[in-house]
């Protein structure tokens, strides 16, 4: 019976297209200051974690240390004892959308990837690395308003998809004077990878990431040290109306996972652009290539 | 020849709650005091023991994008001012944060030829020498290679 199926940009495309190569991963015994240190240094999200024979055991994200500076854990606690296992994976040959499907069903922002035995791990397949791919294949595309040149058709212009059409339309804030055990309290809450933090009459004044986060508590910062002691300022704003390739080419030049949005004045922000909120859209930058719909036979 | 005759007693140190900015300027007087080009220095703790190493490469490391794959294969980038954050987010990092804090070491009768072996088979351009839980010195590979060279011309009586 033919089955109507839509056809997206990544169908068709492997694991291997998008995957990056590089595995962090740490013992077991290793202590969450060397954790931390590796997270920063390789500007990874989460680390490997392998047990005393070197086989993959589980992962530590910066969620996971977070939570860790919540509860008060010191900093030379092993990596073993947060660690959540065993890691999820997909194979190099798995079509992305099925790892998709897969990272958004366990609520995980990563899957490793496996060879040939289960215990080796060939690399990583992360939201960012399949927006990346998909940038990449948005500026080749001859329809691309993005590359140099290259005038804006106006019949083009109503397929280009918009910040407004990706981004999520809360974001959480907290007070510059809030303690900082409030903050990771107001990220956990809402699954959030950054809290906005405001003046009394809420106006943007700055962000704390997960990153920020894991730094302070690597830096043996107090959880009731202020908000605005460890923020990044200003914060980066753009307009609900920006097309979002060039947010995308944005977030890659300057190395960030998003950004918050705003409707005309940059301090009253009403939503933010992550990276992965992009892998979900599951084209770069245009509808161009997302209504095409492909009928099969089952 | 052991690690005692080739190692350089004079070293400059780091401590790990320095920021990157306070490291590049140790970075640049250590070689202006050495008169020579210092690329890694060691990192101790306050009672003078070993915690880590930075070298330029982990600084590096840290400044270049995890996308910047995407930088060389395109054209038209605006690359002009791209740099000036990236190297902003230094300012908020320690030396502790960056650092390689699996520092493989030698002692002071360590071998030359075994200096070596180790150098090339890890990759590693410096190594500091421990005696108990003392730095007494650093072996660049510099000094090794002139040191070896020198005793190979020194005996064919070149």
């Amino acid at each position: 019976m033919p089955v109507v199926q839509p056809r997206h940009v990544l169908s068709g495309m492997l694991v291997n297209e998008a995957m990056r190569r590089q595995i962090v991963q740490l013992p077991a015994a290793a202590a969450v200051a060397k954790g931390i240190n590796h997270l920063l240094k390789f500007k990874v999200n989460a680390l490997l974690i392998t047990d005393m024979d070197q086989r993959p055991a589980g992962v530590v994200s910066k969620t996971d240390l977070i939570a860790a500076f919540y509860a008060g854990l010191p900093i030379d606690t092993p990596l073993g004892d947060i660690m959540i296992g065993p890691p999820l994976t997909c194979y190099p040959d798995d079509a992305i959308e099925s790892a998709l499907d897969r990272m958004r069903g366990h609520g995980v922002h990563r899957l490793y990837v496996t060879g040939a035995e289960a215990t080796s791990m060939v690399g990583t397949l992360s939201y960012t690395d399949v927006v990346a791919l998909l940038y990449r294949y948005c500026r080749s595309c001859p329809k691309s308003t993005s590359r140099k040149g290259v005038a804006a058709k106006p019949e083009d212009e109503e397929w280009r998809l918009h910040v407004r059409d990706v981004m999520t339309a809360s974001v959480v804030s907290v007070p510059a004077s809030a303690r900082i055990a409030q903050v990771v309290e107001g990220l956990m809450a809402h699954r959030f990878g950054a809290v906005l933090i405001c003046s009394v009459k809420g106006a943007a004044m700055g962000v704390i990431s997960k990153t920020d986060l894991i730094r302070a508590y690597h830096h043996g910062i107090s959880l009731e040290a202020t908000a605005d002691s460890i923020m990044t300022a200003p914060v980066v704003a753009w307009g609900q109306d920006a097309p979002l390739w060039e947010a995308l080419q944005y977030m890659f030049l300057k190395d960030v996972q998003r950004l918050f949005v705003h409707s005309g004045d940059s301090l009253r922000i009403i939503g933010v652009l992550s990276l992965s909120d992009t892998a979900r859209v599951r084209s770069g930058s245009c509808r161009a290539c997302m209504p095409s719909r492909f009928i099969t036979s089952e | 020849m052991r690690a005692r005759d080739i190692m350089d007693t004079r070293f400059h140190t780091l401590r790990p709650d320095q920021s990157i900015a306070e490291a590049v300027k140790t970075f640049h007087d250590a070689s202006a005091a050495e008169q020579k080009k210092i690329f890694g220095l060691m990192v101790t703790d306050e009672r003078n023991r070993l915690v880590g190493m930075l070298s330029m490469y982990d600084i590096l490391l840290f400044v270049r994008p995890k996308h910047a794959g995407l930088w060389g294969e395109m054209e038209g980038l605006p690359l002009e001012d791209a740099f000036d954050e990236l190297l902003d987010r230094v300012k908020t990092i320690r030396v502790s944060d960056i650092m390689t804090t699996d520092v493989v070491t030698i002692g002071p009768d360590t071998h030359a030829m075994v200096i070596a072996d180790v150098m090339i088979k890890r990759h590693i351009r410096r190594l500091p020498v421990v005696d108990g839980q003392e730095i007494v010195g650093i072996v660049y590979i510099s000094d090794l290679f002139n040191h070896l060279l020198k005793k190979f011309f020194y005996n064919s009586g070149k």
